[in-house]
């Protein structure tokens, strides 16, 4: 159920205001609200509060967080880390960013020099590395080539798809330099060719626009090593290498030794300049006069109690909180704080899908804390599955308790197991029809039918509308419900004419199955009659298009049936196809398989297709949606409960 | 059996895969880019793409209750 929402208002001296803010930051139970919303215009008294430094402190974080990324992280030291916290989280604001500039200072420069130079170096080294490599294989080559003055040589690196490209550009670069070059090719490694070509150094520059306009690639041997014998190259490369790794590796233990000295102190740093930046980030929804500061906000009614101690522990009789009386406008804004029985709460994970709700709306969570194990269990439907099923739920469960939203879903699985090993006895299946043909059991016969799924087809089908029927008008009855708490007539109106519809539709149709006796058709059309205005009254076109859609959402619940069938289908070739193979193992094999596969399909898609039922076609009925999660003043998420 | 059941199932069951594999494509393609851009939207992408899979089942329960209820 959603918790009680006071609404508040804090006053205190100005000057105290700093360490007001810090007891509710630390106490983290006020949800934060803009006071400008309550001022009547025009009023004088109550200014914005201009929040000082706050600028300055973002700067300040985003250098700190520079320099955090170049130096190697050092988490070893939290100690060391909590020691600096405690030490400047109690200077105050001033002080901090004082402290903050002397060190960005000295740290900064040093930190970004090295890193530059380091970098440089990386790509010098990758550079050398790719030019050894490519001379290395063009050194055989050089062999076969003249060297001659005034010739040039330029090498092409060529992918081995396009190798026909060398073909190409023979006769081509033959006529441009006039029949004075030479062209040879050699393979450099699994996906390319090297192609060294000699040509008279006239030409060079006709070439080489030639080559560029064919997108050829040309590897420029860079001037150090372009006129001497390819050896020569390779070893003076291979030097400037290794000196460069040398190099590199020495800034990377400078910096490493930067950062044991100082990351403590900078991460002490960052984390109090961050809680100093939400709080003032907050300071922008509170207001002044002269001499007090004024703070409005949100607390659920368990913690006003223990913020109200914390106030006076600190303050005394100076700070002052009261409750004030929220008007109903006031209450649309409320935060939602959850407090669900145990139950329901690993369902909650479902409703992130949809928005929280609104203050005055109600809770359906436990509703769908209810339905959706009922839907789960008649879609899947197997005992075998569903024992399968929940001891994955505490296997889940038991192996990340850490994981949240793992922690919601195995309770989903664990809670849902049992209406699947429910129905799965009722419908008689235990891994499909293996129950079955070994004689361990059969479906039951209730109500002179015998709840086969693969026979008992449109029974079923008629239970699953039924079922759908009850939970739509369920929708409705909420709706009707929410519709009167907030006095709104016309949702009344309208929500009361589809069910109306729904309710003559249904004894239309008992009349004409003849379950019903038929002098009530008459009445049954006019009370459709009668629901059709309400509804056009209530929502005007849109409403009529809302019975179609009712119709069609009733109608739909049939697929509790249909995914139903499938899985026993599945289930049913699985066993077939592994008593039809001669070889026992390997039937066996195969019918483990298969059930594997719909295993897990029986995990996925029942939740998936429950939770579209109850966000889609339940929660359309009355559901609004749009709340503001509670998010206190302090913590960035909600408290966790115990 | 006759051979026209097996193909009429057969047709009922390949309308609503279609249906569904065409819808949901379109469907899986928006969701990618919107999750790239607001991870925050994960869930309500992953209800929409399952939506679609309505068409697919309840032609397979057409192709089921032709083989097994026309004689």
């Amino acid at each position: 159920m959603i918790q009680k929402m006071k609404s508040v208002l804090v006053a205190g001296p100005k000057k105290d205001f700093n360490q007001i803010v810090d007891v509710l930051y630390h106490t983290g139970t006020l949800h934060l609200e803009d006071v400008n919303e309550y001022l009547p215009p025009g009023n004088t008294t109550v200014r914005k509060l201009e929040p000082e430094h706050q600028s300055e402190i973002s700067a300040l974080l985003a250098k700190i967080d520079g320099i955090l990324l170049l130096i190697p992280k050092k988490p070893e030291d939290t100690e060391k880390e909590g020691r600096f916290y405690d030490e400047i989280h109690r200077m105050t604001t001033p002080g901090v960013i004082e402290r903050a500039n002397h060190l960005i200072g000295d740290l900064g420069e040093t930190t970004r020099d090295l890193s530059l130079k380091r970098e440089e170096l990386e790509i010098t080294i990758i550079g050398l590395g790719r030019y050894e490599k490519i001379i290395d294989k063009i050194q055989p080559l050089e062999q076969q080539l003249p060297i001659l003055q005034g010739f040039e040589v330029t090498v092409l690196i060529v992918l081995k798809e396009f190798s026909d490209v060398l073909d190409i550009i023979r006769p081509m670069l033959s006529e441009i330099t006039n029949n004075q070059f030479e062209l040879i090719s050699a393979e450099l490694d699994e996906e390319s060719i090297a192609a060294i070509t000699v040509f008279n150094k006239k030409y060079s520059e006709q070439v080489h626009n030639f080559l560029f306009s064919k997108n050829i690639n040309e590897v420029r041997i860079p001037a150090d090593y372009a006129n001497m014998p390819l050896e020569k190259a390779l070893l003076l490369i291979d030097t400037h290498r290794r000196n460069a790794i040398a190099e590199r590796d020495e800034i990377t233990e400078k910096l490493s030794l930067v950062s044991s000295e100082w990351y403590p102190e900078l991460s002490g740093l960052r984390k109090v300049l961050a809680e100093r930046e939400e709080e003032i980030r907050a300071y922008m929804n509170f207001g002044e006069t002269d001499y007090t500061v004024i703070i409005r906000g949100w607390i659920p009614g368990k913690l006003i109690s223990k913020t109200k101690n914390a106030l006076e522990e600190s303050f005394g009789d100076r700070v002052v909180m009261t409750e004030t009386n929220a008007t109903e406008k006031m209450m649309e804004r409320a935060p939602i704080f959850y407090d669900n029985p145990g139950w329901a709460r690993p369902f909650e994970f479902f409703m992130q899908l949809a928005s929280p709700p609104k203050y005055y709306e109600i809770d359906p969570s436990p509703i769908m804390a209810i339905f959706f194990p009922l839907f789960f269990g008649i879609i899947v439907g197997d005992i075998g599955y569903g024992i399968l099923i929940l001891l994955f739920g505490l296997i889940l469960r038991y192996r990340f308790k850490a994981v949240k939203w793992l922690h919601q879903i195995s309770g989903v699985l664990i809670i849902s197991a049992f209406p699947a090993i429910f129905f799965g006895y009722l419908f008689g299946e235990f891994f499909g029809n293996l129950g079955e043909m070994m004689g361990w059991l059969e479906p039951v016969t209730l109500f002179g039918v015998t709840w086969n799924r693969m026979e008992a087809i449109v029974p079923l089908l008629i239970v699953t509308i039924a079922i759908g029927v009850i939970h739509v008008v369920l929708g409705l009855v909420i709706g009707i419900v929410n519709g009167i708490t907030r006095k709104k007539r016309k949702h009344v109106c309208e929500k009361c004419g589809l069910l109306g519809i729904v309710i003559g539709l249904l004894v239309l149709l008992g009349v004409i199955i003849e379950m019903l006796p038929s002098y009530l058709l008459i009445p049954a059309f006019v009370f459709i009659g009668i629901a059709t205005i309400l509804v056009i009254y209530g929502g005007g076109t849109l409403g009529a298009i809302e019975i179609m859609s009712t119709v069609g959402n009733i109608l739909s619940y049939a697929r509790l049936m249909a995914i139903g069938m499938a899985s026993v289908i599945l289930a049913l070739v699985a066993n077939a196809l592994g008593g039809a193979i001669g070889i026992v193992l390997v039937g066996v094999l195969i019918a483990v398989l298969l059930h594997a596969l719909n295993l897990i399909l029986a995990m996925f898609s029942p939740t998936i297709h429950s939770v579209r039922l109850h966000v889609v076609e339940f929660f359309s009925k009355f559901y609004e949606g749009g709340g503001i999660p509670y998010g206190p003043f302090g913590t960035a998420q909600p408290p966790v409960k115990k | 059996m006759s051979w026209e059941l097996g193909i009429g199932a057969a047709i009922a069951f390949a309308g609503g895969a279609i249906g569904t594999g065409w819808a949901q494509s379109r469907i899986g393609a928006a969701g990618a880019g919107t999750i790239a851009e607001r991870p925050e939207a994960t869930g309500s992408v992953i209800v929409l793409e399952a939506i679609p899979e309505t068409m697919v089942i309840l032609g397979f329960v057409v192709a089921a209750m032709i083989i097994i209820m026309v004689k």
